[in-house]
């Protein structure tokens, strides 16, 4: 079995920051672990502007803010083992990783997770109809359209206003589809107000508030939704080919089910709690890296 | 012209389990299917529960068949490699009248045999399951009942069937039947195909295959139903199946601990509705049965809702019809028409019935090389930290974990797609991708690859599950 100070899971923005202060700190013995194989987590499939603005006082992409953090870690002495899944962690303080080298087993004094979120699904919610093809979460159609470079359809209704569903809307537009409308149920967009003037104004899409999405129409393929008003109650249907629901991001802890007391491990970045920003899930990471790391180069030098 | 001494139409449970048993015999067995894969209709959506007998009629086909299969379930999974959880059952009663209705399901159990049957008091059924709600006066215990996979078994079923030689035909409707001096001629999406026995198992358009050349003695009314599935990670879950009929009548509720994880519960009933498509009402009431008898589920661990049709049998009448309908119209021409719960139990009971008395029709003998066994998709998750290394050592892409939630690896998903997955789906009833808290918005990337790269196809032409169901529409570069 492979051993180590500190281990930590997951390779985004948060875990990366992490590594590096810890590094930095002092601790020599860092584990970097990913089941992707380069590092960058999320922010390899946000492809437009706007990160950066606090840790590198620029507005970068999200994959050349991931490129400056990755230059970073490589200056460290940190090992970083990409294309492994954390399948287990154990009371007796040790992981275990698959992939296609093999199943390992490390060791670590003190654990940090840092294995980001995933999204709520249209399946969690009470809506009627068939489940028909053409419903994408928002980050799984963000990785489709911008990894893969793959078309998910031409006239897409966006379910949530957050800043995934507006930077969503700006990206099918830019890519020549209808956004026939996003649909949020409270009063106000959901995100910021920068993502609101750039992604939704500028390109004049609709955003219909107070509404929610009960019906879903068509199969096999979707061919439209009916939206109710919650206020008045009254239904509309929306024709479209394409739904994708941008309605909320829940921490990624199933790791740590029934350790999530036990006194080494700590959390960073959006397992923690959902962040907005990417500069804000590294700030966390950087901060946490830093205190561990301070205690596990004095433990070790005591 | 293709000739077979038998045709199986339809590749749900029934025609898989037909296909499988036919083959015990020295008979050239041919299985249509309509569909691109084989179950995709009612086996795909219903309460998997492996039921225990109690509730039948002693004495009818429907009682003995129940109770026979459910005997012998655990043998028949071993010998599909499919899992199988006998983790018993409560029927739970509020109040006097319903105790009463429990007394004598528990009466007629005892009439039929069903073992180890028990009637608890409420405080003694919260003792052997928490969860339950204080409200509840009774239960019968039933530690025989048990839940299973119902696509996997018949898919496994169907493997079987084809490695003892049974040929599969997807992508063939049934759309004529006529005499012939021999048998019967099918005529199938423009083939031809001659028999001299035929087994009808085409589910939901059962009445209508065998009217395509005898009179209608039964029709199909179909009904709709509703389920909600939650995450294992629900914190309150019962570890036995949970039933609770009303006394009224109405349509009761069950509470399922899948052989996955997850927790079942439905169904719900509307009367008339034929599509697979969820109604709100239905979910509510789901709800509803939930929050009554097992109040501490946190039902926002909700990950699906899906619906199902209920192919319910009627006589000329007009009458629901509440035993197995099997008729036989003509020589060598079996039909199973309209059969609901316990059909999924009985699948293998009612495959071998067919079998038996076509080959007695056929005057066919035993065929020695029969081979029960079916190795299943290794799956990984079950398997303890050695033996997944030493598979990981002899094919890397075992290492490789395509679905989070479900933790499949990558090479299960190639030997679905090896073993006839065409579709995202398809891929999802063999080895379970796709079915947990992220419902495939992490892994239907790397499925869609995997597909697209086996079959040979560009990615844009992956479908969900069946023609236009293409999950893109187009690709670039
Ligand atoms: C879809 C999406 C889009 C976003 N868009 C923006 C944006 O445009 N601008 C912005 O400022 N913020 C955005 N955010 C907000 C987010 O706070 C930041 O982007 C930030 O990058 C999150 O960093 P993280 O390190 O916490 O998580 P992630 O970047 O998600 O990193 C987690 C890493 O852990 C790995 N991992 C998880 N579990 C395991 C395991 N068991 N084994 C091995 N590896 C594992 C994952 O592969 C991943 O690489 C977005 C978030 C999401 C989910
Ligand atoms: C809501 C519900 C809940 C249930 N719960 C349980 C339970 O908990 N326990 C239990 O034991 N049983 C249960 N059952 C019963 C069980 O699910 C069924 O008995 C079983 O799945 C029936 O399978 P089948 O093969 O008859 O039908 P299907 O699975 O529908 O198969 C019929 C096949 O025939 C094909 N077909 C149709 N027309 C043609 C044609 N013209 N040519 C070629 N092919 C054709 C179809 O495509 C389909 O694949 C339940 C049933 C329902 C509806």
């Amino acid at each position: 079995m492979n051993k180590t100070d500190l281990l930590i899971i997951g390779a985004g923005a948060a875990g990366i920051s992490a590594a590096c202060a810890a590094w930095d700190a002092g601790c020599r013995s860092i584990v970097l672990t990913d089941r992707l194989d380069s590092p960058g987590g999320i922010l390899r499939q946000c492809v437009h502007e706007g990160f950066g603005l606090a840790e590198f006082g620029a507005e970068l992409t999200g994959p050349a803010y991931a490129d400056r953090l990755s230059e970073r870690l490589s200056c460290t002495g940190v090992l970083f083992l990409p294309g492994r899944e954390v399948l287990a962690l154990t009371k007796e303080k040790t992981a275990v990783l698959s992939g296609s080298g093999g199943i390992e087993q490390v060791g670590f004094k003190r654990l940090i997770l840092a294995s980001g979120c995933r999204e709520k699904t249209i399946g969690s919610l009470p809506v009627a109809g068939p489940r028909p093809a053409g419903i994408f979460t928002a980050g799984q159609a963000q990785e489709m359209i911008n990894l893969c470079h793959w078309d998910l359809g031409s006239n897409i209704v966006i379910l949530g206003s957050g800043d995934l569903g507006m930077i969503l809307a700006r990206r099918f537009t830019l890519e020549g589809k209808r956004v026939v409308s996003l649909v949020e149920q409270n009063k106000r967009y959901g995100g910021m107000a920068r993502n609101y003037r750039r992604c939704i104004e500028a390109y004049q899409i609709p955003i219909r508030y107070r509404r929610t999405i009960r019906e879903l129409h068509g199969m096999p393929r979707l061919t439209g939704v009916t939206v109710e008003n919650l206020e008045s109650g009254e239904r509309e249907k929306l024709p479209c080919d394409t739904l994708v629901t941008a309605i909320g991001l829940i921490p990624e802890r199933e790791l740590i089910r029934g350790l999530e007391k036990e006194e080494w491990l700590s959390l960073a970045g959006n397992c923690k709690k959902v962040h907005d920003l990417a500069d804000s899930a590294a700030a966390e990471g950087a901060a946490l890296g830093r205190q561990i790391g301070e205690q596990l180069a004095k433990g070790n030098t005591a | 012209m293709k000739d077979f001494d038998a045709v199986v139409i339809g590749g749900g449970l029934l025609g898989c389990f037909a296909a499988r048993n036919l083959r015990r015999w020295n008979l050239h067995i041919a299985l249509l299917e309509a569909r691109e894969d084989i179950c995709t209709g009612i086996s795909r959506a219903n309460t998997a529960i492996v039921y225990p007998g109690y509730d039948h009629k002693p004495g009818t086909l429907k009682a003995e068949m129940c109770l026979r299969a459910n005997a012998g379930f655990a043998a028949l999974c071993r010998e599909l490699d499919v899992d199988f959880h006998r983790c018993g059952s409560l029927m739970v009663s509020f109040g006097e009248n319903a105790d009463m209705v429990l007394q004598k399901k528990y009466e007629n159990g005892l009439i039929m045999g069903v073992p180890g049957l028990r009637l608890l008091s409420g405080q003694e059924a919260r003792e052997i399951e928490p969860v339950l709600a204080q409200g509840i006066s009774s239960a019968l215990y039933a530690p025989g009942t048990g839940t299973v996979n119902p696509w996997k078994l018949g898919i496994a079923a169907c493997e079987n069937a084809a490695a003892n030689g049974a040929e599969i035909f997807l992508n063939t409707r049934v759309q004529g039947i006529s005499r012939t001096s021999e048998g019967y001629r099918i005529e199938a999406c423009g083939e031809a195909f001659s028999c001299r026995a035929v087994v009808n198992c085409a589910g939901l358009f059962s009445d209508r295959i065998q009217e395509l050349l005898f009179p209608a003695a039964v029709r199909i009314a179909p009904n709709a139903a509703d389920y909600l599935v939650l995450d294992r990670a629900a914190g309150v879950r019962p570890s036995h199946i949970i039933q609770y009929e009303p006394e009224d009548g109405g349509k009761g509720f069950n509470a399922v601990p899948t052989a996955e994880g997850s927790l079942l519960l439905g169904p719900s009933e509307r009367e008339n509705e034929a599509d697979f498509a969820v109604s709100t009402e239905g979910l509510s009431f789901v709800c509803e049965g939930a929050r009554r008898v097992l109040p501490g589920l946190d039902l926002m661990q909700t990950i699906r809702s899906f619906a199902a049709v209920r192919p319910n049998p009627r006589g000329k009448d007009g009458r629901s019809i509440g035993s197995f309908v099997i008729e036989h119209p003509g020589p060598g021409f079996w039909s199973f028409i309209g059969i609901k719960t316990p059909g999924l139990t009985c699948a293998e009971e009612l495959g071998a019935y067919a079998a038996e008395r076509i080959a007695a029709e056929l005057h066919a003998e035993h065929n020695p090389d029969f081979d029960p066994l079916r190795p299943g998709i290794p799956c990984v998750r079950n398997l303890p930290l050695p033996e997944r290394a030493a598979l990981v050592r002899e094919n890397p892409d075992f290492g490789e974990v395509i679905c989070r939630c479900e933790d499949v690896t990558k090479a299960e998903v190639l030997e679905a797609i090896r073993r006839g997955a065409v579709s995202v789906d398809g891929v999802k009833r063999r080895v379970g991708t796709g079915m947990g808290r992220c419902q495939g918005s992490r892994c239907t990337r790397a499925i869609l690859e995997l597909l697209s790269g086996e079959l040979n196809v560009p990615v844009a032409s992956v479908r969900k599950d069946g023609p236009g169901s293409e999950i893109l529409e187009g690709a670039h570069e």
